[in-house]
């Protein structure tokens, strides 16, 4: 009894001092830590350093009421490889660089027409403090000139860029939204291309533009989606779950607003390499904008031509990325997930098949009303 | 059995003091000796039921038969016990060798109180007295059944505490009563004086932190304890009783819970354990969070709490220490303070304090928050041994979380959660949902 207690004692003793070692994380007191809101990764000039990183910092305060306006500061290095140009910025700031609040990675137009997004994916993912649900975009001049953008009316601790992304503040259909996890899950794997949202700032600086988006694979020219392709993308993948579709057709205007979508699409396989991609999507909504008088009575007939527009629209948008072999929504992915690895068809003869395909898109329209009390 | 030599004894015993009255009634043959102690009897009662009697009666026999009689009277044994008696209050009367012991012991303890420990708005404001047969009284009155047994020990050897075990033969777990006796028995105190006292005296531990015995000073709490099958001690000279076996669930609950519609009382405990996690967990967190993972706050909150530290001169777990050290001053002293002085403590300590340390920036603002946010949710929990308890625990986090961080304060929770699952209350485990009143099977209930 008095052995085992004085054995529980010393095992306790000789465990303490390794406690103490344990200590995982260091202590360190958060105004020691400046943290970092958003990077952006350049092409820089100079040929031996070809990135170019700028950080937009932000600088605490202990009320935001008295301090209304937002102040950044920024840091800007280029380097040979990423970890170096942070390295060296780290001796620039007196405190220490937290990327642990970093919320958007804008990512320079001209290293993505490069083909260097997996480089820096590769840099971003292994950095721990940055984290996975990071957005990324793709910043048109450049990414620096994004993020050193204030537009007027921006509050203090909260940059504006954020609420175009994180769905609590704007919710268009032009927005697309990629989160880091995402954009390397689509990135590595065969079947499904990541899209990307494009950044512009208008002419008077001002404000933001982010309209448009561009879809990556690697080894491969990026392809830009225009609006209208971004729209019809973000309804796809149930980015958004509000939309005007314009239809004008047969002298009749009017705008389809759709507050609910339901996209569903699948591969089907016919032997010999031969797939079929199955598209059903549903729409609902009413009519928001109209140059005519619309009746009630008349709404199987605006169905119809909704019907006719966005299967048209979405035909043109599926045949578009099937010429040029790219595959936002991952009909690849869909035709691996149902097909065991000896029986599936190679990367090559996939995508010789997807190029092939036959395109069945059904649109069933679900207009309730015409927006207006008769 | 009793002769003279039994009364030379008694009254070499009481030789130290000259408090023992010695009476000797003479009339028409009749011959009584009384002894008692002058300020503990109640000097009106023994003149109507012993002493006019006495006079008025015809013969020694009647006399006899009518001190049987009293309500008061009770059987001699020993000599210890008639000196344990005389000492408790009762009168000794000696009538040809035959004693007869009559309790006319003169209580002033015997109000009840008011609640002021455990307040609520619904339910009983009266709470127990003082005195040991009124406490008795009250359960009785309060719970009607003839299977409520009281069991009296006598405890401290200098001060001869009645100490009452009280409990319902039909349900009490019949292991834990006698894990109580036997505990009881072994308890070897000079002095016993409160009931909370016999928390330390029954757990068979030198080093404790959570309470085993849950105390409490409300009659219907004690009567629904009795009903659940848990065994309730009272010391005489004390206002408080205490239940045992308790699990932790007990200390988080109020007799008002049942008092009000399922809804409300379902919130109401959402809040107290809301309270418990905030009060044990936040300062550990505010230290974790702050200066190992600021990550996990929204960017406005990190900045604006890196903001509020600027000028701050101490690391974050100093200045949790520093923070909680004045609070838990302030509790301590509005507790010893009188209470007409103890509102203005609380004032100054906290009113002027909190803002003072903030100006003068020996601690942010979101500090101060946290402190009173967590002297507020400690006063959440409803038994008052268990804030004690929760009081330490935190230290504890704090100091686990400054070597360790988050990943520390979730360990240290862990360890915590061990702990607990392994004490238990006389054989009850601590951590279990209720206690189940006594082990029979259904068949059995039935015959």
């Amino acid at each position: 009894m008095l052995n085992k207690q004085i054995k529980n004692r010393l095992g306790f003793l000789l465990l303490l001092p390794l406690f103490i070692l344990l200590s995982g994380c260091e202590f360190k007191d958060i105004d020691k830590d400046v943290f970092v809101a958003m990077i952006a990764i350049d092409q820089s000039d100079e040929a031996d350093k070809p990135y170019k990183i700028t950080l937009k910092l932000y600088e605490p305060s202990s009320s935001f009421k008295d301090a209304p306006q937002p102040t950044y500061s920024y840091l800007t290095q280029a380097g040979e490889t990423l970890s170096e140009a942070i390295r060296l910025m780290e001796a620039y700031s007196d405190k220490e660089l937290q990327f642990g609040h970093t919320k958007l990675i804008v990512i320079g137009e001209d290293l993505v027409q490069a083909d260097k997004s997996k480089e820096i994916l590769d840099f971003l993912l292994r950095r721990p403090d940055i984290q996975m649900i990071a957005w990324i975009a793709v910043g048109r001049p450049s990414a620096e000139k994004i993020i050193k953008m204030v537009p007027q009316g921006e509050t203090s601790a909260y940059p504006e860029l954020f609420n175009y992304f994180d769905h609590t503040g704007t919710e268009s259909q032009y927005i697309v939204t990629t989160y880091l996890f995402n954009f390397r899950r689509d990135m590595k794997a065969w079947g499904i291309d990541p899209v990307l949202p494009i950044i512009r700032i208008n002419e008077k600086d001002s404000h933001f533009e982010i309209d448009k988006s561009l879809i990556v694979r690697d080894s491969m020219e990026p392809h830009e989606f225009d609006p209208l392709n971004t729209s019809l993308y973000t309804m796809l993948t149930k980015g958004t779950d509000r939309a005007d579709l314009a239809i004008n057709e047969d002298d009749e205007y009017f705008i389809a607003r759709i507050d609910r979508l339901k996209t569903k699409h699948s591969v089907t396989i016919k032997g010999g390499n031969k797939i079929e991609l199955d598209i059903k999507i549903k729409l609902y909504g009413y009519i928001s904008e109209s140059k005519k008088n619309l009746d009630s009575k008349d709404l199987p007939f605006y169905n119809k031509l909704l019907k006719a527009e966005s299967e048209e629209k979405f035909t043109k948008f599926f045949t578009d990325m099937k010429e040029l072999g790219f595959d936002p929504l991952g009909f690849g992915l869909d035709y691996r997930s149902r097909t065991l690895h000896n029986r599936r068809m190679s990367k090559e003869e996939w995508e010789e098949a997807y190029r092939n395909a036959k395109i069945n898109l059904s649109v069933t329209p679900q207009l309730k009303s015409t927006g207006s009390i008769q | 059995m009793f002769s003279l030599e039994a009364v030379k004894w008694i009254n070499d015993q009481f030789k130290q003091t000259n408090e023992l009255t010695e009476k000797t009634l003479e009339y028409e043959q009749k011959y009584m000796q009384l002894f008692y102690l002058k300020p503990l009897i109640d000097r009106e009662m023994l003149q109507n039921s012993v002493i006019k009697p006495f006079f008025e009666m015809a013969s020694e026999n009647q006399f006899k038969l009518y001190l049987h009689a009293l309500p008061q009277f009770q059987e001699a044994t020993t000599k210890e016990q008639v000196m344990r008696e005389i000492m408790n209050g009762s009168v000794v009367a000696v009538i040809q060798n035959e004693w007869y012991l009559l309790d006319f012991k003169l209580s002033t303890n015997d109000k009840v109180n008011n609640t002021s420990v455990e307040t609520t708005i619904h339910g009983s404001q009266l709470a127990l007295s003082d005195n040991l047969a009124t406490n008795i009284n009250v359960i009785r009155s309060y719970y009607h059944q003839p299977s409520l047994c009281v069991e009296y020990v006598v405890k401290g050897e200098v001060n001869q505490h009645k100490v009452a075990i009280i409990y319902d033969k039909e349900k009490v777990k019949n292991g834990v009563l006698d894990t109580i006796r036997e505990r009881l028995q072994n308890v070897d105190k000079q002095v016993v004086s409160s009931t909370t006292q016999l928390n330390n005296f029954l757990n068979n531990k030198r080093l404790s932190l959570f309470p085993q015995m849950i105390m409490t000073e409300r009659p219907d709490r004690i009567v629904y304890n009795i009903a659940g099958g848990k065994v309730i001690l009272v010391v005489d000279g004390n206002p408080q009783a205490v239940a045992t076996p308790a699990v932790f669930f007990d200390y988080m609950s109020t007799m008002e819970d049942n008092y009000h519609t399922l809804i409300i009382s379902i919130f109401l405990k959402f809040l107290r354990y809301a309270g418990l996690m905030i009060s044990i967990l936040l300062p550990g967190l505010y230290v974790g969070v702050t200066s190992f993972s600021p990550e996990v706050f929204r960017t406005e909150l990190a900045l604006t709490i890196a903001g509020s530290r600027v000028g701050v001169p101490f690391s974050s777990f100093i200045e949790v220490l520093f923070m909680l050290f004045f609070m838990e001053l302030l509790l301590e002293a509005s507790i010893r303070l009188p209470k007409a002085i103890s509102a203005t403590a609380t004032t100054v300590g906290g009113l002027i304090l909190g803002t003072a340390v903030t100006e003068a920036s020996l601690a942010s603002n979101i500090m101060v928050i946290i402190v009173s946010a967590v002297a507020i949710s400690t006063f959440v929990i409803p038994v008052n041994e268990m804030a004690f308890s929760i009081r330490v625990v935190r230290l504890l986090f704090i100091f686990v979380t400054t070597i360790f961080g988050l990943a520390g304060l979730t360990l240290g929770l862990y360890v915590l959660i061990m702990y607990l699952v392994n004490l238990d209350s006389f054989g009850e485990p601590y951590l279990q949902l209720y206690t189940s009143p006594k082990n029979r099977s259904k068949w059995e209930r039935k015959t």
